[in-house]
């Protein structure tokens, strides 16, 4: 089975052609998406959980940590980006910042306590601290609105210098986030291609070997942890202009479960690029066959039950084996790394 | 003081029912080394099922579904508890084939994967059974109030109590004093020992993935009358079970035990203090073991500690 | 959505023509916008109820009687000579999903009117959404007093009587009749606190006393820990503002705990889909209702009779009060359409505001009218309890106690508390 290691990375490169293609195709969306049959709220949140799932998939697919609670990072900032606007200011980049710096306080905190832990007992404390988060967000009436969640969120003006763009429209709010998205997604390339992505992946492989070369697994540990809440904290911010309110559903431990479902399915364990099918299968699933069946979600598990069964590396691999089939080249014998075997 | 005894009455019988949960799981986790994620659906499972045999929907309209209906409701809420945990070990087996892709990798698909069959097993519960709340019907012998000491108690709880006293101590019985019992403990402890000894693994992986089922679809029976009978009840419970061995330890019989009524204790009791909190005390619980003793309460090392 | 130079339409039409090549290859999900002239465009009503969650139930009964309401006027060739189409999508009874489900209602779907809710959370997550794109919204059946007070909104419109209401109708009759040691067991959401805080207002003018406030949250199946907490303190009356399935299992557990008669038991409304069915047992203390199929008023036995004829294979075999409202504010919104001689939000939402209906087109005691200020619905407010004398009819299940006017249960607070926006500031479009 092929791995993240195993795809060559374009080291050299800022840019990919990939990322190119998906730039351009997020930036024209407002102009093709309702001919498809698709709408654009739904392509703001797809370019939201798009860049929430590549956050994930830092921690996830590239250090082997599989939190199943990372849904309270992606609340946490949409509420502080909520009261932001509620209690200090009416303002853009006052209340991304807040819900980024809200978000990383949250993932640093409870990094201290997991960062020890790996395996199993690493994803039943995120879980435990997912739960924590979502019942305080139901509870906490005085502060997020309990289960009606904190509504009434403005989409304030994005001002730069002496430029003041609306983003009431659903299509500036969408180039908004994509912008965002590009950016970050530049971000985590060059991450994922530091001398820090391979360590990453080195901790996944075989976490006490790398300690034995020196490095500080527990520091790495928490690092990413918390970066990849602040990914998450920042999507959850956008996705509160969107919504123009902040619920507690996405800290569920269902909704946390769906974006680990989702990058498995895009095959996020193996590509960069996983989190982004993944998510694009998900919503259009949903979407469309939601729109033809109330039980979508069955058909949806199914597909995600099979693949587990037959094809874990999801949809980036399998799109891998294709393009290496017709390429004729001599496709990489799965050689199954130690560390996917239990030791 | 006086006015917690209820409270505490109600937190003991929440822990055995948890207990009956958490063994089955264990026992899974123990031979497996497979974290059963669908183990709460297979406690609603049980109960569905239980809801059908005794409300008969499945003959209705037959000649047998006439006989069926004119039995006391004594009888059939008896063949509901035969027969609930047994399509739930039915599932179960069915499950552990769909799993057999996953063994040797890391227990991470095994995760996901029962993940991913909880998630369509509560589907397929809202296809056939609705999304709208059901009631398990009880016999009216075990069902009702009593008055004790000026409090008001529930003769079902009491009943529900004693009846998964009863079943622990069987799964005890089984397990120490029969040679399957001794097989699977055996299986828990080295699986690859137990091969080489001669028994079919595929069997025997088979059997414990069935009768954990059976013992989380005879949970889900009893409770069905206390939590309410909805296609996500199984959510509800996976977690709370899952938390419960690791606080009590991975693999230990006691130890799920134990921490089972700790948790329900610590559920009961906080009911009576902050009843809209009492479902966080045990994740504080958790956290709090977990964070000091990393192995749980009776732990002992296990492949999960990948 | 919101610029007045461009018309939605003006807009599709013209990516539609841009890009009719690829959307005719586009797939099996396609939406077809190619349309005529405007007399012939059907008039798209979005149904947002909630097929799955707590209100199921319920959410399906008000859907019904929406459709029975849209079936009547596509009988009578439309409205304005057009006919009425809709769609439906589920609201789960979460709001994130009442959210996008409005979203995609009136940007894919193209739905000039969004109707239904049962839950307030639900109601106000849409109400933000349509109140955005200016297209009016109908809430049915959420009954939280914040939704004709501070949440209210231009374009929203609330058909069922709310926790002040009951609560006016209820409180003072029973001080007088059980005490005033009261405690309130209270679902932990919108509906729920606000309508417990109405009750303790009244509770301080009238003289009662609130002991304890138990909140269970949404979901609460187990209701043993606070009913110990009601069998200790021992009060005279327990209002109780829990709903949907909640409420089954609290009722069950009550009847089995025996606690259904001492102490008295006051629950805000009850939805008829939460009780049709079950055992009188559980039925008990005092609750209120906007209708009752057995009200002894012209009109009543027909309505009864068109709903057993458009739905013979239903569990409910009357309807209740989540029915009624549903057909109620759909039947009043086309009326409205036709009043207006357009389909143009403002002028459909001008037609609304004040419009008085009579007590027999509404089959009710008294004749109600739609508040301007807050855009709710005042009705005539029934108060019932468990019909012990049922006999043979198992449907029965209500004894009408009083009927109180609208203007005795009139929710003083909410024209305070409620703060439509402008006409300008709602954007303006033809549906």
């Amino acid at each position: 089975m092929i791995s993240l290691s195993d795809i060559p990375a374009r080291g050299g490169s800022p840019f990919t052609p990939p990322m190119i293609v998906f730039l351009l195709a997020l930036a024209t969306a407002p102009f093709w998406l309702e001919a498809v049959g698709l709408y654009s709220y739904l392509g703001i949140e797809i370019t939201i959980w798009i860049l929430y799932a590549m956050g994930f998939n830092l921690l996830f697919g590239y250090a082997g940590l599989h939190s199943f609670g990372h849904g309270a990072y992606l609340g946490v900032g949409a509420y502080a980006f909520g009261l932001f606007q509620h209690h200090v200011g009416v303002s853009l980049w006052g209340g991304l910042l807040a819900a980024v710096l809200a978000a990383t306080i949250a993932g640093a905190a409870v990094a201290l306590f997991v960062a020890h832990r790996r395996g199993i007992y690493f994803a039943l404390l995120t879980i435990a601290f997912g739960q924590v988060f979502w019942f305080c967000a139901i509870k906490l009436r005085w502060l997020t609105g309990g289960e009606d969640g904190l509504l009434g969120i403005p989409r304030p003006d994005l001002v730069v210098g002496p430029l003041r763009v609306s983003l009431q429209e659903n299509t500036s709010l969408h180039w908004f986030s994509a912008a965002i998205l590009g950016l970050a997604m530049l971000g985590l390339w060059r991450l994922v291609n530091a001398p820090f992505g391979r360590v990453l992946q080195a901790i996944r492989q075989n976490e006490m070997r790398a300690r034995f070369a020196g490095y500080d697994v527990w520091r790495i540990k928490w690092l990413v942890f918390t970066l990849s809440a602040s990914v998450a904290g920042l999507a959850g911010g956008l996705f509160a202009m969107a919504q123009e309110s902040a619920y507690p559903d996405v800290m569920s431990l269902h909704q946390s479960g769906l974006i680990v479902m989702m990058i498995l399915v895009g095959g996020g364990l193996v590509s960069f690029w996983g989190p982004v099918l993944g998510v694009l299968v998900y919503f259009i699933a949903r979407d469309i066959i939601g729109g033809i069946t109330e039980t979508w979600l069955l058909w949806f598990g199914l597909m995600f039950v099979v693949m587990v069964m037959v094809r874990p590396e999801g949809a980036a691999g399998l799109a891998h084996v294709v393009r290496a089939r017709f390429a004729r080249a001599p496709v990489k014998t799965p050689v199954s790394a130690p560390a996917e075997r239990s030791a | 003081m006086y006015s917690l005894i209820p409270h505490i009455v109600n937190g003991l019988t929440l822990g055995l029912l948890f207990a009956l949960i958490a063994l089955g799981f264990t026992l899974i986790v123990g031979v497996m080394e497979v974290i059963n994620l669908a183990h709460g659906a297979f406690f609603a499972l049980g109960a569905y099922f239980a809801l059908a045999t005794i409300g008969g929907s499945w003959f209705a309209g037959t000649e047998f579904g006439v006989w069926w209906s004119s039995l006391s409701p004594g009888a059939r809420y008896a063949s509901g508890l035969i027969f609930g945990p047994l399509c739930a070990a039915g599932a179960g087996m069915i499950l552990e084939l769909c799993l057999r892709p996953t063994y040797g990798k890391a227990p991470l698909y095994g995760l996901l994967l029962t993940f991913g069959a909880a998630l369509v097993i509560e589907e397929l519960i809202r296809l056939v059974w609705g999304t709208g709340e059901q009631s398990l019907s009880v016999p009216q012998a075990i069902n009702g109030a009593f008055l004790m000491g000026g409090l008001i108690f529930s003769k079902y709880k009491f009943y529900a109590a004693a009846f998964s006293i009863l079943a622990i101590f069987l799964v005890w019985l089984f397990l120490e004093k029969t040679p399957y019992g001794a097989i699977i403990k055996a299986g828990s402890h080295d699986s690859e020992m137990v091969r080489a000894l001669g028994f079919d693994l595929g069997k025997l992986r088979l059997a414990v993935f069935a009768f954990g089922a059976a013992l989380a679809g005879l949970a889900g029976v009893i409770m069905a009358p206390i939590w309410g009978l909805r296609p996500h009840i199984g959510i509800d419970v996976v977690i709370p079970a899952f938390l419960i061995i690791v606080v009590g330890g991975v693999g230990s019989f006691w130890g799920a035990v134990a921490a089972a009524m700790l948790v329900g204790l610590a559920v009961g009791i906080t009911g009576a203090y902050a009843a809209a909190w009492s479902m966080l005390s045990m994740y504080i619980l958790l956290i709090l073991v977990v964070g000091f003793r990393a192995r749980g309460l009776f732990g002992r090392k296990s492949a999960l500690e990948n | 959505m919101s610029n007045k130079k461009f018309s939605r339409r003006g807009l599709l039409t013209g990516a539609t023509a841009a890009v009719g090549g690829v959307a005719a290859f586009a797939g099996p999900w396609k939406h077809n916008r190619a349309y005529a002239q405007a007399s012939d465009k059907p008039i798209r009503i979005g149904i947002t109820s909630d097929a799955s969650g707590q209100y199921a139930n319920s959410g399906a009964s008000d859907r019904r009687g929406m459709l029975m309401a849209i079936d009547e006027a596509n009988a009578k060739g439309g409205v304005l000579g057009r006919k009425i189409e809709f769609q439906h999508l589920d609201t789960e009874t979460t709001a994130a999903t009442g959210s996008r489900v409005a979203e995609r209602l009136i940007t894919r779907e193209e739905c000039g009117f969004l109707v239904g809710a049962v839950s307030s959370g639900v109601a106000n997550a849409i109400s933000q959404v349509a109140q955005r794109y200016g297209v009016i919204y109908l809430n049915t059946n959420s009954s939280s007093p914040t939704e004709s007070g501070q949440n209210c909104h231009r374009v929203k419109f609330v058909w069922d009587g709310n926790g002040t209401n009951f609560a006016k109708a209820a409180v003072k009759n029973s001080i007088d009749a059980y005490g005033k040691k009261w405690m309130l067991l209270t679902n932990d959401y919108g509906w729920g606190h606000d309508t417990a805080a109405a009750t303790k207002k009244l509770l301080d003018q009238y003289g009662g006393e609130v002991v304890e406030e138990i909140l269970v949250p949404q979901g609460t199946r187990d209701f043993s820990a606070a009913l110990l907490k009601i069998q200790q303190a021992n009060p005279d009356v327990v209002a109780a503002a829990v709903g949907g399935d909640d409420q089954v299992a609290m009722r069950q557990q009550v009847a089995q705990l025996g606690m259904g008669s001492k102490p008295a038991w006051i629950n805000n409304q009850q939805d008829w889909p939460d009780v049709y069915g079950l055992p009188v047992d559980n039925l008990f203390g005092v609750f209120g209702t906007t209708w009752y199929y057995g009200l002894d008023l012209p009109g009543v036995k027909e309505f009864v009779e068109r709903y057993q004829a458009a739905y013979p294979d239903t569990a409910m075999r009357v309807p209740g009060n989540v029915f009624y409202n549903g057909y109620m504010a759909t039947r009043e919104l086309l009326a409205a359409i036709e009043r207006a001689d357009s389909t143009n939000n403002i002028a459909v939402i001008k037609q609304l505001e004040g419009h008085k209906m009579s007590a027999e087109s509404r089959m009710q005691h008294h004749d109600a009218w739609i508040d301007p200020d807050t855009h709710q619905v005042q009705q005539t407010v029934y108060l019932a309890t468990a019909n012990t004398e049922m006999g043979d009819n198992k449907d029965d299940m209500f004894k009408v106690l009083t009927q109180s006017a609208p203007e005795e249960v009139r929710d003083e607070g909410a024209a305070a508390a409620c703060k439509l926006e402008s006409y300008d500031e709602t954007p303006s479009f033809d549906a």
